[in-house]
């Protein structure tokens, strides 16, 4: 694993011109319970636990770092326990952060960390800045409401008022996310689990929001599903210009749709690659025993 | 000659496994040499030689344990690929270094036009430019029009290389590396492949590539670089090393 | 020894002037004080138990109780109609402990405590509207969380209520909530018009009176001050239409013009809503 400069902080000019950060995530650390540093350093990697045995505290996440610039796909790799999905919670401002900072470069030009944000704050940023697909498309969609309605929600959060051009939009996203358009008006609850998930991609995108979140995009869907919404995925980040982060266990997600990603072990990252390079020559334990057992 | 692009600088590398005892395995040692824009060279050497492993290095898609890969930048700086940072390596690989494998990977069910569409985008041209070149790229590898808005996924062996090989030429960057490109080909596919990697040098491209064929390093060759068990053994002009080769220091 | 009732139970107690004590008239004041500065915001008030059960124009009747005064002229109407027996009970209750004037004709009126209708007659600035309200959240039906329907007014985030209409449309083509349509106030708060029908809606927009809505049951006040905005919510390409009569007039005096109703029976015959009104057209 190379280290990562500091560019922000250091004078040394890079020769090679990497694109700007769309998202900034320093620092991020969740615990639940008190927590000290001794609960720190008895937790992590080392320990097998994300548990202090002192205090029964948590530590979920700690000390997280990355930059996605638009255009670009970082994974966060990791079992279950790992603290992936509680990163991406934090950012998406489902879940409180304990410390650290996120930058968006779409909210006051990145000067604000975000985490000080009002909770109103954090979901007014939810309506066009940053959007979430949930693995448990239930938990992104209103199964009670149409395709269509379910897109109608955040552009008319968004103050769009004007019903044909509500349609419009929406017909135009579910072409964009193969639901057939003869569906538009079927209520979400009768629709697949994949289809379900498209819906949920093409709500997300309803307001062309620069940073994508996804937690576990395919997991639970067969995987002749499965495939087919990671091609979706894959060509929608390419056109569209999108900062996304992708959260999964699955390696085979990682590699079709990232370029870097980091791996998590007990709330920790314990690597922090290019993602052909993880997944060709891991250099962690625990990167390598992942991958050795994806490969088998 | 002309100054080098490329100087692989007494490079090894050595995995760790971690899970077996922490066992060490070497695949390169001490590794020498560089290429100068517009050569093309041919990674000779029987399988487990470490080619691919150089190859992969210069891509970095493995890390390197010791030594330097000098690259110059196009504005005439050197870099050392070995410590760029990740987002720099990806910066690179958009437009000065690309690499072209035997498999299609992570990429089915988009269409053939797409894909070399796309790959052209990422080197930088415009998406209108970027699909007429695919097109003329995707004529010139024999790829029937037809075929043109079929996803990859449902295309034979011999096709899905030669999209490849279409997607890796567009827009070329300044350094292909070439892993087995044509090994899936039929021999009339082949030779049009072969002639579009051939225009690459006069274009001033260089090029590190593995081939299985004597023939094909013959005919695209300018230099040979033979390797044996992790070492660079032999680095010399294509007419003095090829005579010496047999087959069984190409094929695996 | 025989005694009377009226012995047995002694002097008759007085009962306050509108039967609420002062501090609770002060109250309901307070609260009716705080929902005119916060126009279509739904203020919580001590709804007390009153004559009337609830479910039956308790909240209207205690605003009504609470800003009365000697010199005032009180109307009241049940769907239009002065006679209906529930606008007889509520008059009868005000008056008998105000001892205050009441009438039918809206112009004569300073205080018209109506549930279902506004008076056909325009009202102006010396008239407070009354309104008696069953659902005073207008979220109801959308949102069942209580912190979230909060959260919802104090943000301004009425996207459900927006998918809701949307959903509306698609599966009806048009819109078709028909009483207590969502209007937003002030451009800020979406507030329930009780059971008014859509007819009355334009009324309320800009209009010169003071309009206040009382919800015993779920003791909440909210008020609509004069020359205030109030919006009925729809998509700017769906307009907001008033019902149709479709042709109909009025069997007793040949009104188009008014909101009509229809008498049950077996030939579909409609008539004036506003019995006064219409009343008053056919003796002139």
């Amino acid at each position: 694993m190379v280290p990562s400069k500091e560019n922000e902080m250091t004078m040394t000019k890079s020769p090679i011109i990497t694109p700007q950060a769309a998202i900034r995530v320093r620092g991020l650390s969740k615990f639940f319970g008190p927590i000290d540093e001794g609960a720190i350093a008895r937790t992590g990697p080392e320990f097998g636990t994300a548990r202090d045995p002192l205090s029964g505290s948590i530590v979920a996440a700690w000390d997280v770092n990355f930059d996605v610039a638009a255009g670009e796909a970082l994974g966060i790799v990791g079992e279950s326990g790992s603290g992936k999905s509680t990163v991406l919670r934090c950012i998406a401002g489902d879940q409180p952060s304990s410390a650290g900072s996120v930058h968006l470069m779409c909210h006051d030009e990145g000067r604000t960390n975000v985490l000080d944000l009002s909770p109103a704050a954090r979901r007014k940023l939810r309506i066009d800045q940053l959007s979430v697909v949930y693995q448990d498309p239930a938990e992104g969609l209103s199964l009670g409401v149409t395709a269509g309605g379910n897109i109608a929600d955040p552009l008319t959060a968004a103050g769009w008022r004007n019903f044909e051009a509500i349609r419009v939009r929406a017909r135009d996203l579910l072409d964009r996310t193969e639901v057939p358009l003869d569906r538009m008006d079927d209520i979400v609850r009768n629709f697949s689990g994949g289809m379900r998930q498209r819906v949920q991609i093409a709500r997300a995108l309803a307001n062309n929001p620069p940073i994508v979140l996804l937690d576990e995009p395919t997991t639970g869907l067969d995987a002749s599903i499965a495939s087919g919404v990671l091609d979706l995925i894959r060509g929608l980040l390419e056109e569209l210009d999108l900062a996304v982060v992708v959260v999964s266990h699955d390696f085979a997600v990682i590699e079709m749709l990232t370029q870097r990603c980091i791996v998590m072990q007990h709330g920790r990252v314990v690597e922090d690659a290019l993602t052909d390079q993880l997944l060709e020559d891991p250099q962690h334990p625990y990167s390598q025993k992942l991958v050795t057992a994806a490969r088998s | 000659m002309n100054s080098p692009l490329i100087n692989v600088c007494d490079v090894s590398k050595t995995f760790v496994l971690h899970n077996i005892d922490g066992r060490e395995v070497t695949a390169l040692q001490n590794v020498s040499f560089s290429i100068a824009p517009g050569e093309h060279v041919a990674l000779a050497g029987s399988s487990g030689a470490g080619k691919s492993t150089l190859l992969r290095l210069l891509y970095r898609t493995y890390t390197l344990t010791k030594g330097e890969i000098n690259f110059r930048l196009s504005s005439g700086e050197w870099v050392d690929i070995g410590k760029l940072t990740d987002p720099e390596v990806v910066a690179l690989r958009g437009r000065e270094i690309g690499y072209v494998s035997q498999f299609l990977r992570a990429q089915p069910r988009r269409a053939v036009i797409d894909l070399v569409t796309r790959a052209g985008v990422s080197r930088g041209m415009s998406r209108n430019d970027a699909r007429e070149h695919a097109a003329i790229s995707l004529r010139r590898l024999n790829i029937a029009e037809s075929l043109w808005e079929i996803h990859t996924s449902v295309l034979s062996g011999g096709e899905k290389q030669r999209v490849n090989i279409a997607a890796g030429l567009i827009s070329p960057p300044r350094l292909l590396l070439l892993d087995e490109p044509v090994s899936a080909l039929d021999p009339e596919n082949r030779e049009r492949a072969i002639d579009l990697i051939a225009q690459l040098s006069e274009a001033g491209v260089a090029v590190l590539a593995v081939f299985h064929d004597l023939d094909a390093i013959a005919r695209l060759a300018t230099r040979i670089v033979v390797m044996s068990h992790g070492h660079l053994i032999d680095d010399g002009p294509v007419h003095s090393i090829l005579p010496q080769l047999e087959p069984t220091d190409v094929h695996p | 020894m025989n005694s009377t009732v009226d012995e047995i139970a002694g002097p008759p107690h007085s009962v306050p002037f509108a039967l609420l004590d002062e501090e609770s008239k002060r109250e309901i004041r307070r609260a009716l004080l705080q929902a005119v500065c916060i126009p279509g915001f739904q203020v919580p008030f001590g709804s007390r138990e009153m004559p009337v059960a609830r479910g039956w124009g308790s909240g209207g009747l205690q605003i009504s109780l609470a800003i009365v005064g000697v010199n005032d002229t009180i109307k009241v109407i049940d769907q239009g109609d002065d006679e209906g027996v529930n606008a007889v009970n509520l008059r009868r209750l005000i008056t008998s402990s105000t001892g205050i004037e009441e009438t039918s004709e809206t112009d004569e009126a300073t205080i018209v405590q109506s549930r279902h209708r506004i008076p056909e007659d325009a009202m102006a600035s010396d008239h407070i509207l009354v309104l008696q309200v069953p659902v005073p959240e207008p979220l109801r039906g959308i949102e069942r969380n209580m912190k979230e329907l909060e959260r919802m007014h104090a943000e301004g985030d009425y996207s459900k209520m927006w998918v809701s209409l949307y959903e509306d449309k698609v599966r009806n083509g048009v819109i078709t909530q028909t009483t207590g349509y969502p209007c937003l106030v002030a451009q800020r708060y979406v507030t329930a018009t009780t059971p008014i029908p859509r007819w009355d809606i334009p009324r309320l927009h800009q209009a010169e009176f003071l309009t206040l809505f009382g919800a015993g049951r779920e003791k909440r006040v909210y008020a609509i001050p004069p020359f205030t905005d109030v919006e009925p919510l729809t998509f700017e390409d769906v307009p907001f239409e008033v019902e149709a009569s479709n042709g109909a007039k009025c069997r007793l005096c040949g009104s188009e013009e008014t909101f009509l109703v229809e008498t049950p029976g077996s030939e579909s015959r409609w008539s004036c809503s506003d019995t006064a009104w219409c009343r008053r057209k056919r003796t002139k």
